[in-house]
């Protein structure tokens, strides 16, 4: 089953990466899919919602940076404020927009303190951000980077988006802890999600058989379609932030393998 | 044929019943805050965790109309594919347990979330 079918995923579409536990490659999956799409000519933007531990800003640079998502979801500036495009820079066909969290320690202690209501709003400016992307700027895929775990930013994020893509890992709590997410979160929100499982140990996908097997036991245990294993690229993690694979290393496997998942995401 | 517009009577007839129940709850509610009875009451701010801990009905009528901003039932019942007269109840129970506001212009009533706009609730 292609997600495609399982999912009937639109042409317009607001993704969030979204896991469990930290680390588990969230950021990584997020930004190395938005330059596929985006490589493929169409139009993406990115946006780290990860308040309280931001990290996009070491891969595109926030030099100059007058403007974050903080401030937008704090009514503090428009949406045009906040974006800027690096689709000539990392010579991509489509637009990639980003827009960062801001990395300052006040700025995170104050997203840890914020109020209900500030949520409240914030939950309310970022439903407004989706609209404003997807009709009056006429993006194809927008590309929410989660903080892990149950935290306000996060759940924001799963409602806002059309599909979860949830990143778990071979560790046993991660692995519980994202299906209580589906199960219990999502359901909840009536959300659609797939699950992708990343840095699993090497010598457990040593044939395609091995690999198709465990595949429909996660797809069992989930109860959602699982769009790839991947195993643990020492290579990709000791790799710098400022890396993005799909664009510096293509030919890798690791590379490969997302360009068949942002296939099957709906890129085609 | 006589059908049609026996049915465009009932259907009149219909909204005028609307209208008036969602006076009635209007009255009740205000009679209820001032005795401090009713439903569990929220501290004004809808926010996810408090949409989570809604049930199931309550929570697509609210999550609905956080998207919208301010909206009449109609355009709550648009999105969510139910039947205004329902989420013109849900609403109504909502403006209650106070984590919505309820205006009136003219005919028409507007739920909104968030701001006090001069209307019944928080």
């Amino acid at each position: 089953m292609t997600i495609r079918e399982g999912n009937g995923m639109n042409p317009r579409t607001v993704l969030a990466v979204h896991s469990y536990k930290g680390g588990t490659g969230k950021t990584t999956i997020s930004t190395n899919l938005a330059a596929i799409l985006s490589r493929k000519g169409k139009n993406v933007c990115l946006i780290d919602l990860d308040l309280r531990a931001p990290s996009l800003d070491k891969t595109f640079g926030a030099k100059g940076r007058k403007f974050w998502i903080n401030d937008f979801l704090h009514d503090r500036c428009e949406p045009g404020d906040i974006f800027f495009d690096v689709s000539k820079r990392k010579k991509l066909k489509g637009k990639l927009l980003v827009a960062l969290a801001n990395p300052s320690m006040e700025v995170i202690r104050e997203s840890v303190a914020s109020d209900r209501k500030q949520e409240m709003m914030a939950l309310r400016r970022l439903l407004m951000l989706k609209d404003h992307l997807l009709k009056k700027l006429a993006m194809n895929y927008v590309i929410l980077d989660t903080s892990p775990g149950l935290s306000y930013a996060s759940i924001n994020a799963v409602t806002a988006a059309d599909i979860v893509l949830v990143v778990t890992t071979w560790d046993a709590s991660d692995f519980a802890g994202a299906q209580g997410m589906v199960s219990e979160l999502y359901s909840m929100l009536d959300k659609r999600a797939i699950v992708l499982m990343n840095k699993i140990p090497k010598q457990l996908l040593i044939s395609e058989v091995a690999k198709m097997e465990l595949t429909d036991q996660f797809a069992t245990a989930f109860k959602l379609p699982v769009v790839d294993l991947l195993p643990c690229y020492c290579e990709v993690l000791s790799q710098e932030r400022a890396t993005i694979m799909a664009l510096d290393r293509p030919k890798h496997p690791f590379s490969r393998s997302l360009v068949e998942i942002a296939m099957r995401i709906g890129g085609r | 044929m006589e059908m049609p517009a026996q049915l465009y009577k009932l259907e009149k007839a219909l909204v005028r019943m609307e209208r008036k129940i969602d006076l009635i709850l209007g009255s009740v509610g205000k009679r209820h805050r001032a005795k401090g009875v009713g439903e569990v009451k929220g501290a004004g701010a809808l926010d996810i965790m408090t949409l989570l801990s809604l049930p199931d009905h309550l929570r697509k009528t609210a999550l609905t109309l956080t998207k919208l901003g301010k909206a009449m039932a109609e355009d709550v019942a648009k999105e969510t594919g139910r039947a205004r007269a329902i989420e013109s109840a849900y609403l109504n129970q909502l403006v209650r347990m106070e984590y919505v506001w309820r205006e009136r212009v003219g005919k028409r009533v507007y739920f909104s979330v968030g701001e006090n706009t001069g209307g019944e609730g928080l």
